[in-house]
């Protein structure tokens, strides 16, 4: 059963913030609740004092303008779902927020809440990380801003101090004719955690790849970008042997691991099958709003 | 009217009204808007709060059990364990029945010496709060000694294998000797072999086992529960030692079963705490505790040997089964039977050996669960069908029509069938409902599979099942049922209603079913093994028609016209030769109500009975009947990823007659989902005994994004033993669908996956087999 706990409810992001930094950093930020009450329930969580963010309205909005975007942090995956802006402007992001958890959870979770979790199957990572999505951290002392790929260190831990909590993710638009995808591979299609999923972003002008981005959840202690994969890319044509490589670099920049949902071997199978196919996709069809889920929808 | 004797018609033997229509159930309207109270939405003033302490290792020695510091905290009034019961077991064999039962079937209430399964229940708590019961659980200290457990079914059967209890790990072997196989593999022409493996599937029913119980001013326990069968009061009498009219059950409707709640699930605990106590106790399990609190289904190893001509006849068949008990055997011995007549499935095979053994193991406990052992034989025997079609280039649907088994035929006991068998026409009209085959391409390969069945419906014979109902009207036209039967969500109260209606020509709504109550209605059975409908439906018409007769009887009179020259329709009794001759069925009551005419009866439904097998042949008759249909299904499997995406599922079916068209689709769309999961994706995982799926994070039921809209086809023989002719359907919907599934995903690849569930991993590596050549070819 759920334990007892303190909930503080602050309206302002200041109150929120002194809140967070007055009792010493053994209170934590509770935004949406879908990991923090399960994990209280099952006895996974230990801290019994949170700041409940319910009340900051201001900080869920999603902007693009001016060559950036901006998402407030306390944005609902449903928000992302649901925003004509998201679907045009960030594709893959809004296929990682169709393919996450079911209705009700997509409703209540966050942004913030999927990145701070420190979860390595956290649908929304890849896609953000492909975006070179920065966050920004606010605390009383001031605000800081980090790109995601320094944010998440490990399985479950994050560069966020006690009393700081994150307020926005950012990202620059993307150059015209960039094609985003993602794709999760789940255990079912409903309300699934990701086996292991993949994010590109991928920039081409006559075939020939200006900008790539390739990061890929659940085969490493936290989401990982396949440096070299992209590395390899940059500058060539995306012929079917170049991305038949560029597969084969992505496999080995992941270390996963065996667990109840899939081994190691068929995680690493999959890594390249999902980086091969999303590069072919991307080659393709570049300029559409393609993103797919599973193959039975492509 | 008793219709022990079936009428092969395809023609209605009665005019019917209001049977086969779907009339809104009774239940619905107010599950609709949430009125209904479940049992766990009860309350009584000064009521405690249960919670239930259990071991976290799967087989050790508890040196001891330390309660002390859990009954000094403030608010706790009761802490039971072992040492503080009268040293009793309880009987979990055979529930709901008045007799027979079976040696070493009984299992402590709570564990005293030896812990035998994970989670298994040592302590008891009632306190003023959930949150002071649970705290009063973290501190109970129980010391522990190691002792070794077995925890894989064949293992456990080996000579030296640690014992989980008594002097053997056999809980139960049967042999089927029928024909003669070495003759018949002699004949073929082909010999297809095979070992298939099923896991063990968790029921996740909706509502997790919930009730109250208090002991009332006449020293009554009442006890109002989530269950399939208010029965057990009296293993729960006996258990106390107090006498069986003093035990009071009362079943709420339930939301679902599936056999999870047929056993004793938590009456036992709740019996204990309030009788201690003397105080109202509620107890309400969480999902995790309930995923370890009832039985879950069987797993099985199944070894088939088939024989076959080039045409596809069946000339012999060899099967070995091999199912795991888990540490209790509760009602495995019926299990691994189902499953060993089971075994050739709706095929007459007349040279037949079957060898089945259910082994105990340290294991959490399997029981009863929808399909009861038949629906495991029937991966197997199907998926046997379709590589035997496969290697001898016929049609899945043509090496069926070759070994269907038809009315008059002899199955594996030796027992003739009497009602239709319609599996053919529910083959093809499956078949062809499917439609037009998608489009796969290189990496997306379509696939179809086709399953049929033949599963009982009605307990086994020797239990001598029967069922009582009462039905009464009033003088004001409306009418009561009192039937103990269980509502567990499929309708069954509703449908007697519905009978009732039927029989006295009034409108369902003026009809109410009292069900579910031990001691103030007549006893019914369980609702379980396919037989509510069967048992209590038969019961409630034989009480509706001796009304019936009763009013008629007094109309012929008063009309001056034969009783059967009178038909009771819409709420009028009128005579067919002279409509004029009528009056409101109101008034007829209330003028033989006047006249001292009888206005209800209490009838009884007696099943056809039996004495059992023959031990060496197993030959002899074991059911009431049974029931034939088809699913049929059409899957996309990604050849790269492995995933698998059905995309059509059709279940066809001869009910004998519907009794509410919209229940029996129900059934058949409520199967299609939980065989796609028992097919696809779940699994109750055990690590050395250890549960590693303990919650829906881990165990993966389909959503409704994983299924598509399933289409029921319903067709009626009117040749079963229930009432107007129907057949059980709880179950036969369910037999078919993970078989179907199964061969679908075959079709497609090219390779067949022996071991259920089908993931997408097991996708992969039968791909990566078949491509290195290591597959056998026929």
């Amino acid at each position: 059963m759920l334990p007892r706990f303190e909930l503080y409810q602050p309206t302002t992001l200041p109150e929120a913030l002194g809140m967070l930094s007055e009792t010493g950093g053994n209170v934590r930020p509770f935004a949406g609740g879908t990991n923090l009450i399960p994990d209280l329930r099952g006895g996974r969580e230990q801290a019994r004092k949170f700041v409940s963010l319910a009340g900051l309205d201001d900080l869920r909005f999603t902007r693009f303008a001016n060559g950036r975007v901006e998402i407030g942090s306390l944005t609902t995956v449903s928000d992302l779902h649901r925003s004509h802006e998201v679907l045009r402007n960030a594709p893959a992001l809004h296929a990682s927020a169709t393919a996450f958890a079911g209705h009700m959870v997509r409703c209540t979770a966050t942004i913030a809440g999927n990145i701070c979790y420190g979860s390595p199957s956290a649908d929304l990572l890849p896609p953000l990380l492909s975006l070179d999505a920065n966050v920004t951290l606010a605390s009383a002392a001031g605000l800081r801003i980090l790109p995601l790929s320094r944010f998440n260190l490990g399985y479950k831990q994050t560069a966020l101090k006690p009393g700081e909590m994150m307020t926005q993710i950012s990202w620059p638009q993307p150059a015209r004719g960039t094609v985003q995808l993602f794709y999760k591979l789940g255990l079912r299609k409903g309300d699934a955690i990701s086996v292991i999923s993949a994010a590109v972003s991928l920039t081409l002008k006559q075939m020939v790849c200006t900008h790539a981005r390739i990061a890929l959840g659940s085969v490493a202690a936290t989401v990982v970008r396949a440096e070299r994969a992209e590395a390899l890319l940059l500058g060539r044509e995306l012929t079917e042997k170049l991305i038949g490589e560029a597969a084969e670099l992505a496999a080995d920049a992941s270390a996963p691991i065996d667990d109840l949902r899939a081994s190691k071997e068929y995680r690493l199978h999959t890594a390249r099958v999902l980086v091969r196919r999303l590069l072919r996709q991307a080659a393709e069809g570049p300029g559409e709003a393609g993103s797919t889920r599973r193959s039975t929808e492509g | 009217m008793v219709e022990t004797v079936p009428t092969a018609t395809n023609s209605p033997n009665v005019q019917l009204h209001q049977v086969g229509k779907p009339l809104i159930r009774t239940d619905a309207p107010n599950k609709a808007y949430g009125n209904t109270l479940y049992a766990g939405d009860l309350t009584m003033p000064g009521m405690l709060y249960a919670k239930v302490f259990r071991a976290d290792r799967p087989s050790a020695l508890i040196v001891k059990v330390d309660t002390a510091r859990a009954r000094a905290l403030e608010g706790v009034r009761c802490v039971l364990t072992a040492w503080d019961l009268p040293d009793r077991l309880v009987v979990t064999d055979i529930p709901g029945q008045t007799g027979g039962k079976t040696k070493n079937t009984a299992q402590p209430i709570l564990a005293k010496e030896r812990v035998r399964f994970f989670n298994e229940p040592i302590a008891l708590i009632a306190a003023d709060s959930e949150e002071i019961a649970a705290s009063a659980r973290d501190l109970i200290e129980v010391e522990y000694a190691p002792f070794p457990g077995v925890f894989d079914r064949a293992e456990a059967l080996t000579a030296g294998a640690p014992l989980v209890d008594g002097d053997a790990n056999v809980v139960a072997a049967y042999k089927i000797r029928k024909g003669d196989t070495e003759r018949g593999f002699e004949e073929a022409d082909l010999v297809i072999e095979n070992s298939f493996r099923t896991q063990v599937q968790e029921q996740a029913f909706l509502e997790p086992e919930a009730g109250l119980a208090w002991m009332d001013d006449k020293n009554v326990l009442n006890i109002k529960v989530s269950t399939q069968v208010v029965e057990h009061f009296r293993a729960i009498a006996d258990a106390l030692g107090i006498p069986h009219n003093r035990v009071h059950i009362e079943a709420m409707y339930v939301g679902g079963g599936f056999g999870g709640k047929e056993g004793l699930t938590i009456e036992m605990m709740l019996a204990l705490l309030a009788y201690n106590t003397r105080k109202p106790v509620r107890l309400i399990l969480t999902r995790e505790e309930s995923f370890v609190n009832h039985g879950n289904r069987h797993p099985f190893t199944l070894h088939y040997r088939s024989g076959v001509k080039k045409d596809g006849r069946i000339t012999a068949m060899e099967v070995r089964l091999i199912a795991d008990s888990g540490a209790y055997s509760k009602l495995s011995p019926y299990v691994l039977l189902y499953a060993t007549v089971g075994a050739p499935g709706p095929y007459k095979v007349d040279n037949l050996k079957v060898d089945s053994v259910v082994a105990a193991t340290n294991n959490l406990s399997t029981c009863a669960f929808r399909g009861f052992g038949t629906m495991q034989a029937c991966v197997a025997y199907e998926g046997q069908m379709d590589e035997i079609a496969k290697s001898l280039g016929l049609t899945p649907l043509e090496v069926r029509q070759k070994n269907f088994i038809h009315t008059g035929d002899r199955n594996a006991t030796g027992q003739k069938i009497e009602s239709a068998v319609w599996s053919e026409q529910c083959a093809i009209q499956a078949l062809e409902a499917l439609g037009e085959r998608a489009k796969g391409n290189d990496v997306v390969k379509i696939g179809r599979g086709l399953a049929c069945y033949q599963q009982s419906y009605g307990r086994i014979r020797w239990f001598k099942d029967s069922s009582e109902a009462w039905v009464g009207i009033e003088v004001d036209g409306t009418v009561i049922v009192r039937c103990a039967v269980t509502d567990i969500g499929a309708g069954q109260s509703s449908s007697l209603a519905q009978i009732a209606a039927e029989v006295l020509g009034v409108p369902m709504e003026k009809v109410v079913t009292y069900f579910g109550d031990c001691t103030l209605n007549p006893l019914a059975g369980t609702s379980s093994a396919s037989r509510a409908l069967y048992m209590t439906g038969n019961a409630t018409k034989m009480a509706a028609t001796k009304v019936r007769d009763n009013l008629l009887e007094w109309a012929g009179r008063h009309f001056q016209v034969p009783p059967d020259d009178l038909q009771l329709v819409e709420f009028r009794v009128t005579a067919i030769s002279d409509p004029a001759r009528s009056m409101p069925i109101d008034e007829l009551a209330r003028r033989c109500a006047a006249d001292g005419v009888h206005r209800h009866h209490l009838a009884m439904f007696k099943a056809p009975t039996s004495e059992g097998l023959d031990p060496e042949t197993g030959q002899g008759e074991v059911f009431p009947d049974f029931t034939y249909g088809a699913h049929a299904c059409e899957v996309a499997v990604d050849t790269e990823t492995g995933e698998v995406t059905v995309l059509k599922s059709v279940g066809a079916h001869d009910v004998g007659q519907s009794l509410n068209p919209q229940s029996v689709a129900g059934q058949i769309e409520g199967s299609a989902l939980m065989g796609q999961g028992f097919a696809l994706c779940e699994e109750i995982i055990q690590r050395n005994g250890v549960l590693v799926t303990p919650s829906f994070s881990e165990y993966l039921i389909p959503t409704s994004e994983d299924v598509p809209e399933t289409k029921a086809i319903i067709l009626e023989s009117r040749s079963g033993l229930g009432p107007f002719g129907s057949k059980g359907m709880g179950e036969p919907a369910f037999a078919p669908v993970a078989a179907s599934i199964a061969n679908a995903v075959a079709d497609a690849i090219g390779v067949r996956i022996f071991e259920l569930p089908i993931t997408s991993e097991k996708v992969i590596n039968a791909l990566a087999r078949k491509a290195s050549g290591q597959v056998k070819m026929h």
